[in-house]
């Protein structure tokens, strides 16, 4: 296992005024597959770049295995990269796309070539090797665009969203291929995207950027279950969580929580975690749920109007708006295929309270802690 | 389009002109040039030759008198001579210039550096003068560097006369060129400089041909600077000599058609070969 | 100004910013020696007196050389030559260059052919150009006296060069022929900027293909016209190398710059030389910023 990757206080303003990246303080572990994801826009790339050297950083620090490359040229900083458009050298074969670093590198021919036919060999490139890139498909690109920079066998590697120029089928395909590559070379990758579906299948870590800002860094299950703010909430999971202004209030022992004409109260379980939910009773907030939450046996039950329905096959997308409100908000819910709804009548919905979320309503943070995961 | 039939004869008709229009004083030249100077001063005169000869190419490329040749004087090899010049001339420019203008238009395209802005102005903004107000204070700077009628000086002239528009129409191609190659080799080990030299310029070469093309042509076709700034056939190019040719009084027009057709041929065969590369260039940049 | 743009002691940073100016001082050395430098030592020359060959002591005479210039009879009718060459070449540099655009502009079989022999005439140097034409208009056995008097549409050789406006239209015709693929490719250009829709939306409404010209291509061809304007004649403006090989110095066919050599290089008068150069400098300056705006203006 081989060293990490280090941004401390890393800030990049823009001239103009734009501040592409705040403070941005997080480390990649040995080995560990980090995914830098959020909106287009938020700082991401930039980061990303700024750890290659192809972006000077305003103030801040990065480290690659412990050594202070803030400074340093590209080709000082013992990386490797991946582009979103390939960046293949147009004019090389396959093999002399991959062999150019160590060319640079002077090193021996005849290890040149064994690298390069080992890398072509796990990447299943062998019979490419002499074509010129624009005659290769377009994941087979991807394929050299990785060859050339596992071949260097560098102390670090990043990524910066190459999967996007993909077709829906073959991205699946390249995760998995990515992954797989990755864990052989044990090297720590920072890999950025706009997808989270990417991010959550394929991160060890995952860290959500907003605005130069971040957000969270946890695993994909700790974003997931417990998101620090709405923002985070809403950007991850797929269909996106349903967020609700609220009110909080006491029924009796315990607290109920009522938005857009719907009440549902909250059982003994859903507060045990958060006693500082308690205080919040009576003032506004936002509820957060989870579409695949809904439909859940066991559920507090809630009336609604069926608005749209779109079948996947393997299951049902439900747009709902509570009962009786004229334009209430419409909550998405997945729901198992054998449910029978009918579009434009009103039905009855569980959803799980246990697996409520609460926002502050004006800052957006996490009240209490996230729902429990089970 | 809905068209009738009126218009489809128009149409081939306009073709037909247009093609004997670009080509008919060029075959004019050739049929000339095969032909002997008693058919062409027949009057009504010959158009097409019934005796072809090659006397023509005979006298230009290895000499013969004035009394021979009704006027028109020409010496051994100086044609060859001549048509070598201008080619050294033509291409040592062509070379030099792209090197100057590839770096120049990189530099200015992709690496920000200080007063950058004011360095393209400056080169873009010579573009706007004619060069013959410069003319004649070059010659004075050739005659103090000792470089009139030296192949070198003319050289150093043709790269100062067409760098500007060339570094245009490079800078052009950077400024579309995508970055990240360069970033890779950036990333692989490489300089500044190596990225230029080992990926930029191969990414740019359709752009350096078409524009090495452009050179070429009006290297090859220039007059007035070197008619000014040559004396001798040590420098002279084959535009100047012909032009020599030319007699006073008779002119011998198989030999100057037999010099034309030759000095011709370089030019025309670039320009058909490098066709659609040039057009594209010559419409994109106007 | 800061040194460095970004991150003081930036290495890369710092990289691109000698190696910024290393790659750019050759061709700013060049340009400046041999572009800017005459330019300059070129002025200066035609602000000063000629100097001891015309028993004068060379110094500073103001803008007398221009005047002396503007008043000389033989500079006045150079200039009259060379309004002359522009009318005719730019006026015929359009028309045909229009035609030729919308004759070629539509794909049928053999365009690329058509197209790679229309730029020949432009590949080539004018100095060929000339030579080629000259057999055409030669007084004793050209082409044009043959295909006349055999039409008898005149009965004796003409002597074509040596008449006056009829000369300058020979050579202008001359000088049209290397520059009209230059103008045909502009409006080809200009052509097929124009979107097939427009067309078909003009012929559901009712308009002909001389109407769809008149109405649609012409105004929407508008840059094209700037463009070409300004092409044809800062290039005839300037004309030299087809007057040179077809006519030499002769006064009837006399432009401005064969003045300016002439002058020059012939009577070694520097001063007025470059005087009368600097005034076509000028006026060729003037037309360019007249054609921007106008280009301006049409594509707006």
């Amino acid at each position: 296992m081989s060293g990490t990757i280090t941004l401390e206080s890393v800030t990049k303003h823009f001239p103009g005024g734009v501040v592409a990246v705040n403070d941005l303080s997080l480390e990649v572990q040995p080995g560990e597959f980090l995914v830098l994801v959020g909106p287009s826009g938020c700082g991401k790339t930039t980061a990303l770049r700024m750890v290659a050297g192809l972006e000077e950083v305003t103030s801040g620090q990065i480290r690659i295995n412990d050594r202070i490359v803030t400074r340093l040229p590209p080709r000082d900083r013992d990386i490797a990269m991946v582009f979103q458009n390939y960046a293949l050298y147009a004019h090389m074969t396959v093999r002399n796309n991959m062999a150019f670093g160590l060319k640079m590198a002077r090193m021996p021919k005849q290890e040149i070539r064994s690298r390069v036919d080992e890398a072509a060999a796990m990447l299943g490139l062998d019979d490419l090797l002499n074509r010129k890139p624009r005659q290769l498909s377009g994941g087979q690109r991807q394929r050299v665009a990785m060859g050339r920079a596992i071949v260097r066998e560098p102390a670090a590697f990043l990524m910066d969203e190459p999967l996007s120029n993909l077709d829906a089928k073959l991205r699946v395909e390249m995760r998995g291929e990515i992954i797989r590559v990755q864990r052989r070379i044990a090297a720590p990758t920072l890999y950025v995207t706009h997808d989270q579906t990417e991010a959550m299948t394929m991160g060890d870590r995952v860290a959500i950027l907003r605005d130069g800002l971040l957000q969270q860094l946890g695993t994909p299950d700790e974003v997931y279950d417990r998101p620090v703010n709405a923002f985070v909430a809403g950007f991850i999971g797929s269909p996106s969580m349903n967020l609700v202004p609220a009110t909080l209030e006491r029924a009796g022992d315990g607290l109920a929580v009522a938005f857009a004409g719907a009440r549902i109260p909250l059982p003994a379980e859903a507060l045990s975690g958060r006693p500082d939910l308690a205080g919040q009773a009576g003032r506004p907030l936002t509820v957060g749920l989870r579409p695949e939450d809904f439909g859940r046996p066991g559920g507090a039950e809630v009336e609604v109007e069926v608005t749209r329905l779109e079948s996947l096959g393997s299951e049902l997308v439900a747009y709902l708006t509570p009962a009786g409100t004229q334009d209430g908000p419409l909550l998405t819910a997945r729901l198992d295929r054998g449910e029978t709804l009918v579009q434009g009548e009103t039905a009855r919905v569980t959803v799980d309270a246990r697996r409520l979320y609460f926002f502050d309503a004006e800052t957006g943070a996490a009240l209490g802690s996230g729902g429990t995961p089970g | 389009m809905i068209t009738t039939p009126g218009m489809r004869v128009a149409k081939i008709v306009a073709i037909v002109l247009i093609v004997v229009w670009s080509v008919g004083p060029i075959v004019l030249g050739v049929t000339t040039s095969i032909s002997t100077q008693r058919e062409v001063n027949s009057i009504p005169s010959h158009w097409v030759p019934r005796n072809p000869t090659l006397q023509a190419y005979r006298d230009l490329l290895n000499g013969s008198t004035g009394q021979t040749t009704g006027g028109t004087v020409t010496r051994g090899g100086d044609f060859v001579h001549a048509m070598t010049n201008s080619a050294e001339i033509a291409l040592g420019a062509a070379a030099l210039t792209l090197i100057v203008s590839t770096m120049a238009a990189y530099a200015l395209g992709r690496l920000r550096f200080r007063l950058s802005g004011a360095v393209l102005a400056l080169l873009i903004g010579t573009l706007v003068i004619p060069i013959f107000v410069i003319v004649i204070g070059l010659f004075q700077v050739m005659a103090n560097a000792q470089l009139i009628d030296t192949k070198r000086g003319l050289i150093l002239v043709f790269v100062a006369t067409q760098s500007p528009l060339a570094t245009w129409l490079l800078y052009a191609q950077v400024r579309e060129m995508p970055h990240e190659p360069e970033e890779a080799a950036l990333i692989d080990g490489c300089r500044r400089w190596q990225a230029f030299v080992r990926v930029v310029v191969p990414q740019m070469s359709s752009g350096i041909a078409a524009v090495a093309a452009i050179i070429v042509l009006s290297v090859w076709g220039e007059f007035l600077i070197p008619l000014l700034l040559t004396s001798t056939m040590s420098a002279k190019p084959v535009t100047v000599l012909i032009t020599e040719y030319v007699g006073k009084y008779t002119t011998n027009y198989p030999i100057l058609a037999a010099a034309g057709v030759l000095a011709l041929i370089p030019p025309a065969v670039l320009a058909l070969v490098l066709n659609k590369r040039i057009t594209g260039m010559l419409a994109g940049s106007s | 100004m800061r040194l460095w743009r970004q991150g003081e002691g930036d290495r890369s940073a710092r990289e691109a910013q000698i190696l910024g100016w290393l790659f750019v001082v050759p061709a700013v050395a060049v340009v400046g020696a041999l572009i800017l430098y005459p330019l300059v030592t070129g002025f200066k020359q035609s602000i000063r007196s000629g100097g001891f060959l015309f028993g004068e002591k060379p110094g500073y005479v103001g803008l007398r050389n221009y005047r002396d210039v503007i008043h000389d009879p033989t500079s006045q009718s150079a200039m009259r030559h060379t309004v002359e060459y522009v009318l005719v070449a730019v006026s015929l540099e359009i028309l045909l260059g229009i035609a030729v655009a919308v004759t070629l502009h539509r794909v049928f079989r053999g365009r690329g052919f058509v197209l790679a022999v229309l730029i020949l005439p432009w590949a080539l140097p004018s100095v060929v150009s000339g030579v080629l034409w000259r057999r055409v208009f030669d007084p004793d056995n050209g082409m044009l006296n043959s295909v006349l008097l055999q039409l008898h549409v005149i009965s004796q050789p003409h002597v074509w060069l040596a008449s006056g406006r009829g000369a300058i239209i020979y050579i202008t015709l001359v000088h049209v022929w290397g520059v009209l693929p230059l103008i045909s490719l502009i409006f080809l250009a200009g052509l097929q900027s124009i979107p097939e829709e427009v067309y078909s939306a003009s012929a559901v409404d009712g308009a002909g293909p001389w109407r769809q010209f008149r109405y649609v291509t012409l105004p929407l061809l508008r840059p094209s016209v700037a463009i070409a304007l300004t092409v044809g004649t800062l290039l005839a403006i300037s004309i030299f190398d087809e007057i040179y090989v077809l006519n030499g110095t002769a006064l009837n066919t006399r432009s401005i710059l064969i003045q300016v050599y002439n002058t020059t290089f012939v009577t070694a008068d520097f001063a007025h030389g470059t005087a009368l150069a600097f005034l076509l400098a000028a006026v060729t300056a003037a037309f360019g910023a007249i054609y921007a705006l106008a280009l301006r203006r049409a594509t707006v």
